[in-house]
């Protein structure tokens, strides 16, 4: 390369020429030069590293190539992705190149600070409240979760840590099942869509029965994605559980809301999806089986030992039965005769007494005879005697009567008169009266006329 | 997907219920045999069950699984994916 300056250009009233290293040098020292200023925009096309990070911040007006060293970026801890809302602080700068390495333009940050976090979770906030107004937030919670499944899909980042996770988590289970990984960028603007269509693609040809969404956490803005409001719709509607992980403690993501089940990390998300520890429920399912065949083998050999238990007892209980009716029996023997000699005894005893009662009782018959023998002969004539003198004076009171007998006195001549009324008239007025009497005598009546007219 | 009629949850919890009758000591020989066959049922349900996810482990893409099924002209990969 010459050293020498070259003559102008012919007719060109433009400076020079100079040499183009200087007037590069003299550019930067220009563009150093600019006020130093703050600007915003998105982070694309982001680059990574020894010693800068190389991005372009951009809005829908146009584009700035901007760059880092890698010590001021180190000391923000910021997690830069492409779609990063920033705002830098730093100026233009200029790297004039040399014979082998090309120039470039650059806008110099010195201060950097991700944008708009407020704004995102007061966004978030309100998809919030809108999906959950929508009742979104109930349907996976609704859907049954096996606590064993045979197959399960992963929705994570290639090759992050959450993958390693989800493995650790599932080999803490002693789950061996089917795993069907579902890789997909899980940060930047694409990576809500993505993660839609692959769980998608899960359900529809995963044959999955849970699936577990992991990434290993970040900021607000990193996690952005899963806030995105098709694919927490697109989550919501899955007939198939999904348990979300983004590994972020302070600040929920929409997916958490919408899933089956949030978990802090990727591994509890795989220990979640598979709620059986494999191992021991193998171990317990062994001894159930050993209880059952136990229980099933106890109760048919005491069962049997009960029936020949049964079987024996009926002859025993006769037998039992027997011996006591038989001792009934000679009881009521002995009763009887000891009655029938009861019996006799009292009524010999009763015998004895009335002989004795029967003698005692001739005896005084006989005292009795002898004693009412002179009194009998006494009365005997008392009777005789009073009977004469009865049928003495019942002989003069039949004379008496007699006496007085209107028949006898109607045959002495005596009539009596009657009145029509069979009436007996007793005097000369009842005659007159009567005027037609009957007359009684001893023999006869006959009518007659009283003729003595008053 | 694995649909048995009867999920493993549901089997372990009636073995439960089960092994916690016959402890009783209530059920007659009868119930105690009905039980004791059913629960045998539930029990082999289950050991099959952690015998499908007790084989080694099997990982699949699910990109490849897609290929594989669109190769196999089985027509897309079903869905409404939003782009």
């Amino acid at each position: 390369m010459s050293e020498t300056r070259p003559a102008g250009l012919d007719g060109s009233a433009l400076k020079g020429p100079f040499p183009v290293g200087e007037y590069a040098a003299a550019l930067r020292g220009q563009l150093r030069g600019f006020r130093r200023v703050q600007v915003f925009g998105e982070v694309s096309n982001l680059g990574v590293r020894a010693k800068a990070v190389y991005f372009e911040l951009r809005d829908v007006n146009g584009a700035l190539p901007c760059s880092m060293w890698r010590s001021d970026y180190d000391r923000l801890g910021i997690d830069l992705h492409n779609g990063t809302e920033v705002v830098l602080g730093g100026g233009c700068d200029y790297y004039p190149g040399s014979a082998t390495s090309s120039p470039s333009f650059t806008f110099r940050a010195t201060a950097m600070r991700v944008a708009g976090e407020g704004e995102l979770l007061a966004q978030i906030e309100r998809l919030r409240r809108k999906l959950s107004a929508e009742g979104l937030f109930d349907p996976q919670k609704a859907l049954p979760r096996p606590a064993l499944p045979r197959s399960l899909g992963v929705v994570t980042g290639e090759g992050g840590k959450a993958r390693d996770d989800v493995l650790a988590g599932l080999r803490r289970r002693g789950w061996e099942g089917r795993l069907v990984w579902a890789f997909a960028p899980v940060q930047d603007r694409r990576a809500a869509p993505l993660i839609a269509r692959a769980l998608q693609d899960l359900v529809a040809t995963g044959g999955v029965d849970a699936i577990v969404v992991a990434r290993g956490g970040g900021s607000v803005v990193d996690l952005m994605a899963f806030s995105d409001e098709t694919l927490c719709r697109t989550v919501a509607l899955l007939p198939v559980p999904v348990i979300a992980s983004v590994g972020h403690h302070t600040d929920r993501t929409l997916i958490d809301d919408v899933a089956a089940v949030s978990c802090s990390t990727p591994t509890h998300a795989a220990e979640s999806a598979v709620r059986v520890h494999c191992g021991e429920a193998r171990t317990a399912m062994t001894g159930h089986a050993r209880r059952l065949q136990a229980c099933g083998r106890r109760a048919v050999i005491e069962r049997a030992r009960r029936l020949e238990d049964l079987t024996r007892a009926p002859a025993e209980h006769v037998a039992r039965q027997r011996s006591r009716l038989h001792q009934k029996l000679r009881e009521l023997r002995a009763a009887g005769r000891r009655g029938v000699e009861l019996r006799r005894a009292a009524s010999a005893a009763h015998l004895t007494t009335l002989t004795r009662r029967s003698a005692a009782a001739g005896v005084e018959h006989r005292r009795a005879q002898s004693a009412l023998g002179p009194a009998a002969t006494d009365l005997d004539r008392v009777a005789t005697t009073t009977l004469a003198r009865r049928e003495r004076d019942l002989e003069r009171l039949r004379l008496a009567l007699a006496a007085h007998d209107p028949e006898r006195t109607l045959e002495r001549g005596y009539a009596l008169v009657s009145g029509p009324d069979g009436e007996l008239i007793t005097s000369a007025t009842g005659a007159r009266a009567a005027r037609r009497v009957s007359l009684r005598f001893h023999d006869e009546r006959v009518a007659a006329r009283i003729e003595d007219g008053s | 997907m694995s649909t048995p009629e009867r999920s493993y949850e549901t089997a372990s919890a009636r073995i439960e219920e089960i092994i916690k009758r016959l402890d009783s000591g209530e059920a007659g020989l009868r119930e105690t045999l009905e039980l004791v066959r059913e629960g045998r049922e539930l029990v082999e349900l289950c050991a099959g069950e952690l015998e499908a996810v007790g084989r080694g482990l099997e990982e699949l893409r699910l990109d490849e699984l897609v290929a594989r099924l669109e190769a196999g002209g089985s027509g897309g990969s079903g869905g409404s994916a939003s782009p």
